[in-house]
């Protein structure tokens, strides 16, 4: 049983990583990011293959990782100059299935879909195999920590007041004569390090990885883990990627509670139970577990 | 309307489900029974296949229970999943079934990319693996020798399909394939086979993505030259878009697939267009008495033509597993996995379901399982099985009609 709380609570580590990036790029910056997963699986694919077929250790592939995945975001970050919301939100889903089938066909260097084993991870000579699983949480964890005191700075520094006033009205933001585009490109670059990074961490924990992974359910399970937490607050999408976590897998249980319900139907009513929490959230709490805190002068 | 969430409801929440995980592990300390897990597709791309997978599963658990006592003495606990024919979900199933379930071995699964997902963790842990997945992969990445696949390779299916179209003296081929690692081995096979015979492959074999709206472009591609016969590795779900725009673009050769493409679903699609379609696919030995036994089982009628080809398979992985089991009189995977060939490749008494089986090795006898799938035998220094029935089938009037069959 530990085992397995071990690995659920790395895989909500995940969960959170891809959460707080995408609570800088839409809950504080009001960017919309359907292409998480695109993200995710640069990172992963990035790190995956510089340590698989160039033989890097991966303890310096995983590093790698973000810095790739902040380029292409910075990339994807220009289109902004022109594009808002719906057509921004357009561009990244977009984006997503580009890399998705990118990592698909690109077979001779991918290995498409026959998907890629990396038999490296990080410091494994340094532990045996049952406290490994602990020190590789413990990792996860730790970006966690990192990647929430970034964003939690940046979202109180005076630089998360800019994205806040770009978030509700970008034109007085740049009549204030703040460069709206570099405020965008800096954040939406750094929000896709993170999920780089998350997906580089993905890729060496479960060993083997295929394009299949990386769909846009993933950035599906990220917006309801910010939309339940909480849009524009970092701790309220910590629990909010807990409590998806906790959904799809404390779902699992009730096959061993229910005996009644077949597997067959089990399996689809989870789907449907996970539907159901996101629609009622947003029907009796919009604004999230933990709502926004307001901003306060001293908050500056 | 809100209602607040204090610090306290929530630390009652946070309780209720912690309490909710952690209490089936004290459930299972009290009864001690043998965990298997079975992790199926029961949604998505392997949807109309995984849940025939678990009802075999479960069929055989029951039976077992009921008819054999248990294995060792013990009840035998199943613990089902549903893989979503997805990978990632695939993993954190196979966690819970691996270390909250405590499972000897994980069966059921079919996709190739979610049996080789959930590999690294199954061989570390030593839990055995059982799959009716076809990548060349599977066996190269079995390094401890835990992996038992029943279903054919896919380089088989194309050797068996490509023979078949040379045989009916068909000169030219164009050949395209869904984006899948299960068409990609069968593709090169078939090729070789139709050019070892002298004919001509006249395109580079390519692969098309599924879920696309549209395959108005790759199907020009692939009749540009008109040859006289097309050869399409696919799903049923691409498959009947890409095949409907075969039909409006008024092509005359023939259309060559694999039966899993052109199931009840697709006829229903496309009608009588469906018709002259040749395809192939590995078959349980539909004239075997363990065939007709597992038919009578699952309550469905023989009608000579093959039904449940994964279900079949389902049904031998929970039989052939648990049968081991008890020969190793061990709940060790590591001590049963060199048991598996006993019970299936041996030369004992030739047993087609798992109760006699079981008394027979309670007797002290040797066993050969024979399966409603194939007969069941493991090669020597892999868990790819020896052979499979391969069956060949025309469509004529909407129905299939077997133009042959190779015994594996």
């Amino acid at each position: 049983m530990s085992a397995y709380l071990i690995s659920i609570a790395t895989f909500t580590g995940f969960f959170m990583m891809l959460a707080l990036a995408l609570n800088l790029q839409w809950g504080v910056t009001g960017m919309v990011n359907f292409g998480i997963a695109g993200f995710y699986g640069v990172g992963a694919y990035t790190s995956g293959l510089l340590s698989a077929k160039v033989g890097l250790p991966s303890e310096v592939t995983i590093l790698v990782a973000p810095v790739v995945a902040a380029g292409l975001g910075a990339c994807l970050a220009f289109l902004s100059l022109r594009l808002r919301d719906d057509f921004l939100a357009i561009v990244t889903l977009g984006f997503g299935e580009f890399v998705r089938l990118i990592l698909l066909n690109e077979d001779q260097i991918t290995n498409g879909p026959r998907g890629l084993p990396i038999p490296d991870r990080p410091l494994a000579g340094l532990f045996d195999r049952g406290d490994y699983a602990l020190f590789y949480l413990a990792l996860v964890a730790f970006f966690v920590i990192l990647s929430y005191l970034i964003v939690e700075r940046l979202r109180k520094a005076p630089y998360g007041r800019v994205l806040r006033a770009i978030r509700e009205d970008d034109v007085v933001a740049s009549v204030l004569g703040k460069h709206v585009l570099r405020f965008r490109v800096q954040v939406f670059a750094l929000g896709s390090a993170i999920m780089g990074l998350a997906g580089a961490l993905y890729a060496h924990y479960a060993q083997n990885v295929s394009p299949d992974v990386f769909t846009p359910m993933v950035a599906i399970f990220i917006w309801m883990s910010v939309i339940v937490g909480g849009a524009g607050n970092n701790r309220g999408l910590l629990i909010g990627a807990g409590v998806v976590m906790a959904i799809l897998e404390g779902s699992r249980f009730l096959g061993d509670a229910v005996t009644f319900i077949s597997a067959p139907d089990l399996s689809a009513l989870r789907i449907i139970v996970i539907g159901l929490v996101l629609i009622l959230m947003i029907r009796f709490r919009p604004e999230g577990l933990v709502p926004e805190p307001k901003f306060k002068a001293s908050d500056a | 309307m809100t209602f607040p969430i204090s610090r306290r409801r929530f630390g009652g929440a946070l309780a209720a489900s912690s309490a909710m995980v952690a209490a089936p592990a004290v459930l299972r300390a009290q009864s001690g029974p043998i965990n298997v897990g079975s992790l199926t597709p029961n949604t998505g791309g392997g949807g109309p296949f995984g849940p025939n997978i678990t009802a075999a599963h479960k069929l055989v658990v029951d039976m077992i229970n009921e008819q054999a006592g248990g294995i060792l003495g013990r009840e035998v606990a199943l613990h089902q999943e549903d893989s979503e024919t997805n990978p990632e979900t695939a993993i954190r199933a196979a966690r819970k079934l691996v270390d909250v379930n405590q499972v000897i071995g994980v069966l059921g699964t079919w996709s190739s990319s979610v049996t080789l997902g959930i590999m690294p963790l199954c061989q570390e842990a030593g839990v055995i693996q059982m799959c009716t997945s076809s990548s060349s992969d599977i066996p190269l990445q079995d390094k401890k020798g835990l992996v038992f696949n029943f279903q054919a390779l896919s380089p088989i299916w194309g050797e068996a399909i490509g023979n078949l179209a040379v045989r009916r003296g068909f000169e030219s081929y164009a050949v395209m394939a869904l984006n899948n690692d299960f068409t990609i081995s069968m593709v090169d096979s078939f090729v070789d086979v139709v050019k070892g015979a002298g004919f001509e492959v006249v395109n580079e074999p390519f692969y098309y993505n599924g879920d696309q709206s549209s395959y108005r472009a790759e199907v020009e591609q692939l009749i540009a030259d008109d040859q006289a016969a097309v050869f399409i590795p696919s799903y049923v779900t691409d498959f009947t878009a890409v095949y409907k725009e075969i039909f409006r673009s008024g092509y005359e050769g023939q259309v060559i697939s694999v039966s899993i493409s052109t199931g009840q679903l697709f006829k229903d699609a496309v009608g009588a267009a469906a018709n002259g379609i040749l395809h192939g696919l590995p078959v349980p030995p539909i004239e075997s008495q363990a065939y007709k036994n597992y038919l009578q089982l699952v309550g469905l009628e023989d009608n000579g033509q093959v039904q449940h080809p994964f279900g079949t398979a389902g049904f031998d992985q929970m039989s052939v597993l648990l049968m081991a089991t008890e020969l190793a009189g061990s709940d060790d995977a590591l001590v049963i996995k060199n048991k598996i060939r006993e019970v299936t490749n041996g030369d004992g008494t030739e047993v087609i379901d798992p109760v006699t089986g079981l008394e027979a090795i309670r007797a002290g006898e040797k066993v050969n399982y024979s399966g409603a799938s194939s007969s069941v035998e493991f090669e020597a220094d892999s868990g790819k099985i020896a052979g499979r029935d391969f069956m060949l089938w025309e469509i004529v009037d909407g129905q299939d009609e077997i133009i042959e069959s190779i015994a594996g």
